[in-house]
C-alpha cells in the first residue's frame, strides 16, 4: 500500500518585501520511504517540517526560498527497493530516499546515491550530536553516505502470565533478562519453558514460540546466538560460519519437532502474529522495539509492562552470546537530484535530524534515539518503553554489515533456513547449499569457517 | 529468332509450373504482414535477444544497467591486496595531497569561486599542504568569507586536491591518467590491472549457467514446476475441462449456457481480486476453515499453513482459471461430432459411458493435445497467481521456476536484483518452451493440418 502526501510549503510572501536583491529560489524535493507503516509518518513529515524551518530561516536572512516536499511511502521492502532501483535506472528516482543502511553498499557502487558528507558538516549541530556508531553504520568505503534516521533494538518478548502459570516466581521472571544476558539462560531453555506451557495447557499447540513471520535482520541474531559473525572485522570480508549456521538451523528444526512452532510458520500473516502477540497467546516471541507502538496503538495491548517481559535474544550455545540487532534506516541523497536539489535535500535531512524533530518519530514509532541529546527531549525522556529499551537492550546491539555483497549471503541464509525449517532439506544439506552458493557468487571475498 | 522465342516460352512455361508448387511472395502480402512482423520483433524477438545477452552477464543492482564507471575504492584496494597488490602501491594510490598553489587558485577562479574567499585562502594557506580533506575543510570554514553552504566549501577544497580514491570516472583513460598522476611510481601494468578491476558495470560471464547447473535448488525448482504443471493440467485444464464439457454436452441447452458462463468467472475476474477471494476462502476464519471446523476437521490457514494444502490451493486456484479454457474448446469440438454416430450407438444399445469412451474421446484427440500443449506453455511461464497467494511458501515449498526467476531478477526482500541470473533462468524457460513447441507441433502433425487439400475445390 502506498500513499502520497503532498505539501506545499508556506511562501514567505510578506517577508519577501525585505528580501533586498535576493533571487527567489523554488525547489521540489521528492522523498520516498520504505518499510513505513502508519506509525512511521515522521520519516517524511520531518523533511516537511525541515522545509518549513529552512524557508523561515531564508526569510530571516532576506532570501526568498520555496520548497515543495512530495512524499511517497511503502509499507514493505520488496516493492520499495524494486521501485527505487528501477526508477533510478529510468532516471526517475526521488531526491531523498529513506532505506536500510545495508543498501548503501550496492547503491553507492551502482552510483545511485551520492555521499552526503560532501553536502553537510558533520562537526556542526545537529549532526555532531549523532552517536558515532550510527555514523559508522551510514559509512561505506571510507565515505559517509547517509544520515541515520532512527535506531532500534530487536527483542525477545515473554508472556508473564504464561511464565507464572508454569510456576515461575516473580523473582525468576524479573531476573530473566540478566540470566539471558549472562548466557545462563539459553535458547534451548526457552524451548523447554514454552513446551511446558503447552504441555500444561496454558498455550495451544505450536503457540509456544513465535518467531518473525518473514525475512528480516532478526534471523541474523540467531546466527550470532550460535557464535556466528557476519563479517570479519580486520579484512571486512563476509564470514560464513558453518557451525553457527548449523546451530541456528538445527534450533528451528528442534523447535518444530518439539511442536512449539509450526513447520510452516514462515510466510504466515503479520496481522495474525501481531494479534496473537498483543493478546498474550504466545509464550515467547521476538520482534522489534517498534512493535510496542503497533501493539499498544493498533492491537489493543493495554498493560504491557505487567504482562510482557523483554530481553535480548538468548545465546544458543557456549560459542554464542545473547544479542540484539539494530537496523538503522538512513536518509540518502540520490544521484537523480540535480546539484542544486542535492544541496537543498542534504540540508533538509540535516535539519530533520535535530533532536526535537527526530524525537517525534522515535516516540510515535517506538524507535530509539539517534543522539544523546534526543534522549533528553522531554517527549522522549518521559516515554517509559524507550527509556527501558535504551537501558536494557541498546548497549548489546550491533548492526548488519555494509557490504555490497551482503544481499547475496542474506538471501542464501534465509533460503537455507526456509528449506531446513519446512523440512525440504536436512540441516547439513541446507548449510552446504548456503556455503556453495555464497562461495560461487563471491569467491575470495568471503571467508568460510 | 525463332529458337530464342521458343526458349522464352519454355522459360515462361516452366516458371508458371513452378509457381504452382511454391507460394508466391507478393508485395501486398508482405505489406499486410509488416505490422505483425514489426510487433513480433519488438515484443518477442527483441526481449528474447536481450534476455539472451543479459543471461551471460553479472548484471545486478550493484552493477546497474549500462551505467558502469571506473572507481578505485578502499574496498577494491583491499581486495587487490589479497591478490598481490603491494602495500606500497596501495598506499600510493590511496594517498591524498592538498596543496594550495597558484594552479589551484587558478582552477578555483575558473570554477567561479568567490574571489574574496580565494584571496583569503591564498593569504592564509599559500604553499601549505594537507593530507586530510576533512581537516582542510575545517580550516577553510574558519575563514571570514567562507561560504555558508557546505557543498560550496567542499567544492572549493576539491580544486586543491589531488587524489583518485572514490572518484568516479566515465572512461578508463581518465582514470589511468589520474592514477599516473597520483601514484607515478606504480608500474603501468599494475595501473592497467587496477583500472580493469575498478569497472563497476556488468561483465560477461557464464557463471549464471554454471550456478544453475550445479546448485541443488535447481532440481527442487524443476521438481516443483513439473508437479505444478502436470497436476494443474491433468486435474483441471484438461481433466475438469473435459469432464465439464461432456457433462454439459448431455444437459439441456438453457442450463448449459448458464453453467458455461459460471465457469468463465475465474478467468474474467481481475487477478488481484481473484487472489483476494482465494485468501478469504482459505485463510484462518475464512470460508473453508470455518466449514471444516463445523465438521471437526483440521481448521487452519490452508493457503500457507501446511505444504500439502498450499499445493492443493495453488493448483486449484490456477486450475479453475484454466478449466474454462478447456471447457470452451472441448464444447466446440464436441458439437462437431456428427450426432448420427451417437444416435446410431443408442440404437445399438450403448450407454453414456460407452458413448464417451468409444465415440467422443477418440474424436477429441486433437483438442486435448492442443489444450495440453498450449496450457503447458502458459503454465510454465505463469507466476502471478502464485506470487499473489502462496508466494512460493510455506518455506519455499511451492516456488516454481518462473516465480524464482521473477523474484531473483525483480522483487526480493534484500533488494539485490540479480538481472543476469534472472535472465538466465528466463532463457532456460524460453528454450524449454521452444523445444516443447516443436515436439507438440510434431505430435499434432501440424504439417498435415496446413498442407494443401487433397481434392481441389
Amino acid at each position: 500500500m502506498t500513499f502520497t502526501a503532498t505539501r506545499t510549503a508556506l511562501t514567505a510572501a510578506l517577508l519577501s518585501s525585505v528580501a533586498f536583491g535576493a533571487a527567489a529560489e523554488d525547489y521540489t524535493i521528492t522523498v520516498w520511504a520504505g518499510g513505513s507503516g502508519d506509525n512511521a509518518t515522521y520519516r517524511w513529515e520531518a523533511i516537511e517540517m525541515a522545509a518549513d524551518q529552512m524557508e523561515r530561516e531564508a526569510a530571516v536572512r532576506g532570501e526568498e526560498l520555496t520548497i515543495t516536499v512530495e512524499s511517497q511511502a511503502w509499507t514493505g521492502w520488496d516493492d520499495f527497493k524494486q521501485a527505487f532501483t528501477l526508477a533510478s535506472e529510468a532516471d526517475n528516482a526521488p531526491d531523498i530516499i529513506v532505506s536500510g543502511h545495508e543498501d548503501i553498499g550496492p547503491w553507492s557502487e551502482a552510483g545511485l546515491i551520492v555521499p552526503i558528507e560532501d553536502y553537510v558538516f558533520f562537526d556542526s549541530y545537529p549532526l555532531n550530536t549523532i552517536y558515532p556508531n550510527l555514523i559508522d553504520v551510514a559509512s561505506f568505503n571510507g565515505q559517509i553516505w547517509g544520515i541515520p534516521q532512527d535506531a532500534e533494538a530487536r527483542v525477545m518478548y515473554w508472556s508473564i502470565p504464561a511464565l507464572e502459570a508454569i510456576g515461575w516466581s516473580s523473582d525468576e521472571i524479573d531476573s530473566l533478562p540478566e540470566r539471558i544476558e549472562s548466557g545462563e539462560f539459553t535458547l534451548y531453555d526457552m524451548l523447554d519453558a514454552v513446551k511446558k506451557m503447552q504441555d500444561e495447557g496454558v498455550l495451544d499447540a505450536n503457540m509456544g514460540f513465535a518467531p518473525r513471520v518473514s525475512n528480516g535482520p532478526d534471523y541474523w541474531q540467531f546466527y550470532q546466538s550460535f557464535g556466528g559473525e557476519m563479517s570479519d572485522e580486520d579484512s571486512g570480508k563476509l564470514v560464513v560460519d558453518t557451525a553457527a549456521l548449523k546451530g541456528m538451523y538445527q534450533f528451528f528444526v528442534d523447535a518444530t519437532e518439539m511442536g512449539v512452532v509450526s513447520g510452516t510458520h514462515l510466510g504466515s500473516e503479520w496481522d495474525v502474529w501481531h494479534q496473537n502477540a498483543a493478546s498474550g497467546n504466545y509464550g515467547a516471541w521476538h520482534g522489534g522495539t517498534w512493535h510496542y507502538a503497533q501493539w499498544t496503538n493498533q492491537f489493543g495491548l493495554e498493560d504491557f509492562f505487567n504482562t510482557v517481559q523483554y530481553s535480548l535474544i538468548p545465546a544458543g550455545n557456549d560459542a554464542g552470546r545473547a544479542n540484539s540487532i539494530t537496523h538503522p534506516l538512513v536518509y540518502l541523497v540520490t544521484s537523480a537530484a540535480s546539484e542544486d536539489e542535492a544541496v537543498i535535500a542534504a540540508e533538509l535531512i540535516a535539519k530533520a535530524s535535530t533532536p526535537e524533530i527526530n524525537a517525534l518519530h522515535a516516540v510515535k514509532s517506538a524507535h530509539l534515539a539517534i543522539s544523546e541529546d534526543e534522549t533528553t527531549v522531554p517527549l522522549y525522556a518521559e516515554n517509559r518503553w524507550l527509556a527501558a529499551a535504551s537501558e536494557r537492550l541498546a548497549p548489546s546491539t550491533n548492526a548488519i554489515p555494509n557490504n555490497s555483497d551482503f544481499g547475496v549471503y542474506w538471501t542464501a541464509m534465509f533460503d537455507g533456513l526456509e528449506a531446513a525449517w519446512t523440512g525440504v532439506s536436512s540441516v547439513d544439506d541446507a548449510v552446504a547449499e548456503v556455503e556453495t552458493t555464497v562461495k560461487q557468487a563471491l569467491g575470495d571475498d568471503v571467508i568460510i569457517r | 529468332m525463332s529458337s530464342s522465342a521458343d526458349l522464352n516460352t519454355g522459360v515462361a512455361r516452366k516458371s508458371r509450373r513452378s509457381d504452382r508448387r511454391r507460394p508466391r511472395i507478393s508485395g501486398l502480402g508482405l505489406a499486410l504482414l509488416a505490422p505483425a512482423l514489426f510487433l513480433l520483433t519488438l515484443f518477442f524477438f527483441a526481449p528474447v535477444v536481450l534476455t539472451g545477452i543479459f543471461a551471460f552477464t553479472d548484471l545486478s543492482t550493484s552493477t546497474g544497467i549500462g551505467r558502469g564507471q571506473y572507481v578505485v575504492t578502499p574496498n577494491l584496494l583491499r581486495q587487490l591486496g589479497d591478490q598481490g597488490l603491494t602495500e606500497d602501491d596501495a598506499t600510493a594510490i590511496a594517498s591524498v595531497s592538498i596543496t594550495i598553489d597558484e594552479a589551484g587558485i587558478a582552477r578555483a577562479t575558473e570554477g567561479g569561486v568567490d574571489p574574496d574567499f580565494l584571496s583569503e585562502i591564498a593569504d592564509r594557506f599559500a604553499g601549505e599542504s594537507f593530507d586530510d580533506p576533512r581537516a582542510f575543510s575545517r580550516e577553510l570554514r574558519g575563514l571570514p568569507n567562507a561560504p555558508r553552504r557546505p557543498r560550496e566549501l567542499t567544492q572549493t577544497a576539491e580544486y586543491f586536491e589531488t587524489s583518485v580514491l572514490n572518484t568516479r570516472f566515465d572512461n578508463p583513460e581518465a582514470l589511468t591518467a589520474q592514477l599516473a598522476d597520483v601514484a607515478p611510481d606504480v608500474s603501468s601494468d599494475t595501473i592497467a590491472w587496477i583500472v580493469d578491476r575498478s569497472y563497476t558495470g556488468a561483465r560477461f560471464t557464464t557463471a549464471n549457467f554454471e550456478r544453475l547447473a550445479t546448485q541443488k535448488e535447481t532440481l527442487r525448482l524443476i521438481g516443483n514446476t513439473a508437479l505444478y504443471v502436470a497436476a494443474t493440467l491433468g486435474l483441471f485444464n484438461v481433466g475438469l475441462g473435459l469432464f465439464l464439457a461432456i457433462v454439459l454436452f448431455y444437459t439441456p441447452k438453457p442450463v448449459t449456457s448458464f453453467y458455461s458462463t459460471l465457469w468463465l468467472l475465474p478467468r474474467i475476474t481481475p487477478l488481484v481480486l481473484y487472489a483476494i477471494m482465494w485468501k478469504w476462502f482459505t485463510w484462518e476464519d475464512g470460508f473453508l476453515p470455518i466449514v471444516a471446523e463445523q465438521f471437526g476437521l483440521p481448521s487452519f490457514n490452508y493457503m500457507k499453513g501446511s505444504v500439502v494444502t498450499a499445493w492443493m490451493t495453488m493448483i486449484s486456484l490456477n486450475g479453475f482459471i484454466g478449466a474454462s479454457f478447456g471447457l470452451i474448446l472441448f464444447s466446440g469440438a464436441l458439437r462437431a461430432i456428427p450426432m448420427q454416430q451417437l444416435w446410431a450407438s443408442e440404437v445399438d444399445g450403448a450407454n453414456r459411458w460407452q458413448q464417451v469412451r468409444r465415440i467422443i474421446l477418440p474424436q477429441m484427440r486433437w483438442p486435448i493435445l492442443f489444450v495440453t500443449s498450449y496450457q503447458t506453455l502458459s503454465l510454465l511461464s505463469s507466476y502471478e497467481q502464485i506470487w499473489l497467494t502462496t508466494n512460493g511458501g510455506p518455506g519455499r515449498t511451492t516456488t516454481v521456476w518462473a516465480l524464482e526467476a521473477f523474484t531473483t531478477a525483480l522483487s526480493n526482500y534484500t533488494g539485490n536484483l540479480q538481472y543476469g541470473l534472472g535472465a538466465a533462468m528466463a532463457l532456460v524457460l524460453v528454450v524449454v518452451g521452444l523445444v516443447l513447441s516443436i515436439i507438440y507441433l510434431r505430435l499434432f502433425k501440424f504439417g498435415e493440418l496446413v498442407s494443401r487439400p487433397k481434392i481441389e475445390l
